[in-house]
């Protein structure tokens, strides 16, 4: 086991070698610098003296491959260098920012998960009935309804039936968990949809086929209780994928955000990045970037080893 | 010696069916799929007679008649700028449909020639690809959109382009795995043997074995295209002012007037779902249809 745990782990290293690569060479694409763009206000007004003064402050004057490594370097220390646009070091600016978003992220993740698998359950049991169809329209339904459309008629339905408007102001879960809980279960639940609609499907499938599997004939055959047979033979057996689909979605549910949080005036990781993007604020961006793209390498190395650790025939391949 | 054709079992292979039997059959045997397909033609007419039937210009503005309320004169009401919310769907959806095909139809293409070239060179240029692949696919589809957006910059071709790309490693990624069975196959063995080149054997032999699954792809990323058109116009960083599409129209005011102009949010984002929706129920159908190992699902 240690053997394939530290084989998997070295083979991230190259993945996650060429993410940073390719979000380097791609952000330096985006045409206009955060110097040109700073100093465009008063366009004419500054000489070029000025604009080359400020390129070699925050290093832009360097070749390409040398930012890199110094990037990089940095990267691996963990330190992420400062804003270009705002001058604080990224690792504050993030930090809140992130909090924020994965306390929405993990909220999404317990509502959908709680109305998925009792929902492709019942579909997958009643197959072909009225009840699987319902299940089925509603979850492609979910696939279809953009976050942040979701969020709009949301808000408006708040407004209208509960005269509730979604505050300007951010509160933190240790000052007022109630008040934080109320503020951030409306974009959880805009979010949430989409995503239980992928894994209400994946429920559906797997049950589907795991009751027909031979164990489960035998099961019913010994006359085991209906209750007993889905909760100790079949649910076991199906929740692997489900689990997998979750892990995934939740690593990509960040860039989910990014619509949503707009909406809800939500100061998150996604606006962060929207304003990243906005300002060509290298160094924020790449960070950003390298934050969801890690994220998504890492918690597919743990579901490998997850895997590994279920099944041990995994580990000889 | 001569070897002679067996002609009883041609004979006795079942007739193809005609496109008009098989899509018969298909609608009558997967009736959501058919309301998805239905659902699509009627967005193709649409927007094929958008300067017919819509009864404004979908840009004039009527500062007149600003943020008014569904009536006769306007069935959807009108917008901050007095602009027709019907006229301005209907021409939505020749953004929604240029966008969502353009960008699926390259992506989906250039994936599973890729896809196809990995499995059929396999070996070293099999395990570069995958790597690259790999690298791609760790990045969300709407971060690589936005990042590429911000490159290009936006106009409609540019749009296309920066959906398109994330697009690639995830057709190549499906599509490779059931080429790599068909690299196998012996007619591919005997392509090889008789000298061919490595394009040719790719383009005409491969590619065509893989339609079933790269379909599946296709009309699985037309939905996602589309919710994907509409979410970087939301975030202004689509298609601009004034072309009409239905992620710009629930930008800024949409929100602002949610409680006096509701039509203003409600109607476009009905648009994005209700075709989304039907994309999603023809592709599970289509799925279902063509890979029956998949029915389950």
């Amino acid at each position: 086991m240690s053997k394939y745990l530290v084989k998997r782990f070295l083979l991230m290293l190259p993945t996650l070698l060429g993410v940073a690569l390719v979000t380097f060479l791609l952000i330096r694409v985006i045409p206009g610098d955060v110097v040109e763009l700073r100093y465009s206000g008063d366009r004419g007004a500054v000489s070029q003296e000025i604009l080359d003064q400020e390129r070699a402050r925050i290093g832009l004057d360097q070749p390409v491959w040398k930012q890199f490594v110094t990037w990089l370097w940095g990267v691996v220390r963990l330190d992420f260098g400062t804003s270009m646009w705002t001058g604080a070091p990224i690792w504050e600016e993030i930090k809140l920012r992130f909090t924020l978003s994965l306390q929405v992220a993990i909220m999404a993740t317990i509502l959908s998960v709680m109305l998925a698998i009792p929902l492709g359950v019942l579909a997958a049991l009643k197959q072909d009935t009225w009840v699987d169809y319902a299940v089925r329209i509603f979850s492609i339904a979910g696939l279809a309804m953009p976050s942040f459309w979701l969020g709009i008629v949301l808000i408006l339905f708040l407004l209208v039936v509960f005269k509730w408007l979604p505050p300007m102001v951010y509160t933190p879960f240790w000052v007022n968990p109630w008040q934080n809980m109320l503020q951030l279960v409306w974009p959880a639940l805009a979010v949430g949809y989409r995503y239980s609609a992928v894994a209400t499907r994946m429920t559906r499938s797997a049950m589907l086929e795991v009751l027909r599997e031979d164990y489960i004939r035998t099961a019913r055959a010994k006359g085991l209780m209906q209750k007993l047979i889905l909760s100790r033979h079949a649910l076991k057996n199906a929740m692997l994928p489900v689990m997998t689909v979750v892990a995934i979605e939740f690593a990509f549910l960040i860039g989910g955000l990014v619509v949503t949080e707009q909406v809800f005036n939500l100061n998150g990781i996604g606006l962060l990045f929207v304003q990243a993007v906005a300002h060509r604020d290298y160094t924020l961006l790449q960070a950003l970037v390298m934050l969801v793209a890690g994220m998504f390498i890492f918690v597919n190395f743990l579901m490998d080893v997850a895997y590994a650790w279920i099944d041990p025939r995994i580990r000889y391949r | 010696m001569a070897i002679s054709p067996p002609i009883d079992q041609v004979a006795a292979l079942p007739a193809q069916d005609s496109w008009f039997t098989a899509a018969r059959r298909f609608c009558l045997g997967r009736p959501l799929g058919a309301i998805g397909a239905a659902v699509i033609v009627v967005m193709f007419v649409v927007a094929v007679l958008a300067p017919l039937i819509s009864p404004y210009d979908p840009v004039v503005n009527d500062f007149a008649g600003m943020l008014a309320a569904p009536s006769r004169a306007h069935w959807l009401g009108t917008d901050a700028f007095g602009r027709d919310v019907l006229s301005r769907l209907i021409y939505g959806s020749r953004t929604a449909l240029l966008v969502g095909f353009g960008a699926s139809v390259l992506g989906a293409t250039l994936g599973a020639v890729l896809g196809v070239a990995s499995a059929y060179f396999g070996g070293r240029v099999d395990l570069y690809l995958q790597r690259l692949m790999d690298i791609f696919l760790s990045f969300p589809l709407i971060i690589l959109a936005l990042a590429l957006v911000a490159i290009l910059g936006n106009s409609i071709p540019n749009l296309i382009l920066a959906i398109m790309i994330p697009m690639i490693p995830r057709a190549a990624l499906v599509i490779r795995s059931s080429a790599l069975a068909i690299r196998e196959m012996p007619y591919v063995d005997a392509a090889r043997a008789a000298g061919f080149r490595h394009g040719r054997i790719i383009m005409r032999h491969m590619l065509p074995n893989v339609m079933a699954p790269y379909l599946i792809m296709l009309t699985a990323f037309l939905g996602q295209a589309v919710l994907l058109e509409s979410s970087l116009s939301f975030l202004g960083l689509g298609v601009q002012e004034p072309i009409p599409a239905w992620g710009l129209m629930l930008r800024g005011a949409a929100v602002e007037f949610a409680e006096t102009a509701p039509w203003m949010a409600i109607f476009p984002g009905l648009a994005i779902s209700l075709s989304v929706f039907a994309f999603n129920l023809f592709g599970d159908s289509l799925r279902d249809a063509l890979d029956p190992r998949l029915r389950t699902q």
